[in-house]
């Protein structure tokens, strides 16, 4: 299974090569309000893009296109060789290769731990139960949850629900992660415990894409920012220069308002 | 007075009230007549073992084959009504709005003289019963079984399909198991209702081997010369179907309730 070109620390993230996207003038529209205005950016092999914005600046959506959960309707997205945005693709088999992280978790409330891990590996992959009990196993493990394997969802708090859903979405071998504000629905004690597995996943050479309001993580992890205001990219850039030093004026007023301390913000 | 005193008073009251209504009724009634038309269990005891090997078993097994047509039936019209291809919907919509809205007694009417007369076929009991019950159960079941695939979040769907899953196996393995939960206690007040609704099959006229519980009571009366005891004893073999069943549909509504 060993790709033509390993990932760095290949062995830590699977035998899968990390994929690039690429987006190029994206359009989307829920009835007369647009969404995306014709968004274009590229995401390299083993890169980790944070996306930031107010809500309703459309980074959601965006991300939500990457995999088809959302249709585009107009423009096109490149997931390695899979040309997402051509109504024929096959969206299972690119699926496939793109993990993604919900902010309300999405685990299965019906399926232990070890289950929600399995199901996909063993029903859609085929997988036999001993290999991917096996690799859900290790999974768990790297997310420090492997004792809790037999629980069911609702046993646990919502940041072990979190990388559980990290782990299941690992098991598939995907060559990007797509992470749709993970730790926005945790209690603000298990926030740091997801972001150090998503470090952890960044260093292991993982493409990422993270729509997130953790700047300090988005300063820390990532390699670029985009920030993004009313469907447009505002402004785009290593995540120090984007964080630290931002030239527009929008991107100046969002970051005052998410880091000035004194300013109360209405999700806080 | 003071509001405890006043409401103390006023339960006093009641529980006078009720205690002189029960002296009253005891002293009034005619408790001998009573116990001859509606519990002359020494004269009917020629009714068993009948009434529960042929006439239980006859129920339970017209209620059975009703509900799992109503069942098979109702899931496609659930699908139907869900399908995002109109014409399935008005179809559908269609289908459970008039099997809602005209009486039980009608549709076995028409499936026991109606389509011999008209087709020249010759339906047993069984098929009268399971498919009127089914016809008719499959409207209720569709609405229940179309409320409980609603209500599986869409987040769930989103991530199997994310997962990789084809919509079907996202539908089998992650949508419909969780809504079965859902909908097993409405589903169970949906089987009580045909269990009741199967004495409806005595419009036919069955053969003694078909006789279901209401047939037994019936006959019994003429039978046995024990007043109205034979509805009793039918009554009460209804109940042990039925009691059973809303205890389980308690149990299951209590257990997924505390899951949430």
């Amino acid at each position: 299974m060993a790709e033509s070109t390993p990932a760095p620390d290949a062995a830590v993230v699977g035998e899968q090569a990390p994929a690039g996207v690429v987006i190029s003038e994206l359009h989307k529209a829920y009835g007369r309000n647009e969404v995306l205005k014709g968004i274009s950016m590229t995401v390299d092999p083993g890169e980790v893009v944070c996306l930031v914005g107010a809500s309703g600046s459309g980074k959601s959506t965006l991300l939500r296109c990457v995999n088809r959960l959302e249709e585009p309707d107009a423009g096109t997205i490149t997931v390695a060789d899979h040309v997402a945005s051509d109504p024929d693709v096959d969206l299972d088999a690119m699926r496939r290769e793109i993990g993604m992280v919900f902010q309300q978790f999405n685990l299965f409330p019906h399926l232990s731990v070890l289950e929600n891990c399995t199901i996909t590996p063993r029903r859609v992959l085929k997988q036999s139960k001993a290999d991917a009990d096996a690799e859900a196993m290790a999974q768990l493990q790297r997310v420090g949850l492997e004792e809790l394997a037999d629980r069911r969802p609702d046993q646990l708090s919502g940041g072990q629900q979190q990388r559980v859903a990290i782990a299941r979405a690992l098991t598939m071998r995907p060559r990007l992660m797509l992470f749709d504000e993970p730790t926005s629905a945790l209690d603000p004690e298990t926030v740091g415990d997801v972001l150090a597995i998503m470090r952890q996943l960044a260093e292991a050479g993982m493409t990422m894409i993270v729509v997130t309001h953790e700047m300090t993580f988005a300063r820390e992890v990532a390699d670029r920012v985009v920030f993004m205001d009313q469907g447009h990219v505002v402004e785009a850039g290593p995540a120090a220069q984007v964080i630290g030093n931002p030239q527009q004026p929008r991107t100046q007023d969002f970051l005052r308002r998410v880091l000035d301390p004194t300013h109360v913000d209405l999700d806080d | 007075m003071t509001t405890r005193e006043r409401a103390r008073l006023s339960l006093g009251i009641q529980a006078g009230l009720f205690v002189v209504a029960v002296a009253v009724l005891a002293v009034v009634m005619d408790w001998q007549a009573i116990a001859t038309s509606f519990f002359d269990v020494e004269r009917i005891g020629p009714m068993f073992p009948d009434i529960l090997v042929v006439g239980l078993k006859n129920t339970l097994a017209y209620t059975a084959v009703g509900f799992l047509l109503g069942l098979l039936g109702g899931l496609v019209l659930a699908l139907m009504k869900l399908s995002s291809f109109p014409v399935y919907r008005w179809l559908a919509t269609g289908y459970i709005e008039f099997f809602r809205g005209i009486p039980a007694i009608l549709v076995f009417l028409a499936l026991g003289f109606g389509v011999s007369i008209a087709f020249g076929w010759n339906l047993d009991s069984l098929q009268i019963a399971g498919v009127s019950l089914g016809l008719v159960g499959a409207a209720y079941i569709a609405e229940t079984l179309r409320a409980g695939l609603q209500a599986v979040p869409k987040g769930q769907i989103e991530a199997a399909r994310a997962l990789g899953m084809p919509a079907w196996r996202a539908m089998v393995t992650i949508q419909i198991p969780q809504a079965v939960r859902i909908v097993l206690p409405p589903l169970t007040n949906e089987a009580i209702l045909l269990t009741k609704d199967s004495s409806l099959i005595f419009v036919v006229g069955l053969t003694a081997g078909a006789a279901e519980l209401t047939k037994f009571g019936r006959d019994g009366i003429n039978i046995y010369q024990a007043g109205l005891t034979p509805l009793v004893a039918a009554g009460v073999c209804y109940l042990l179907i039925t009691v059973p069943l809303s205890i389980l549909a308690r149990r299951m509504e209590r257990r997924t309730s505390t899951k949430k």
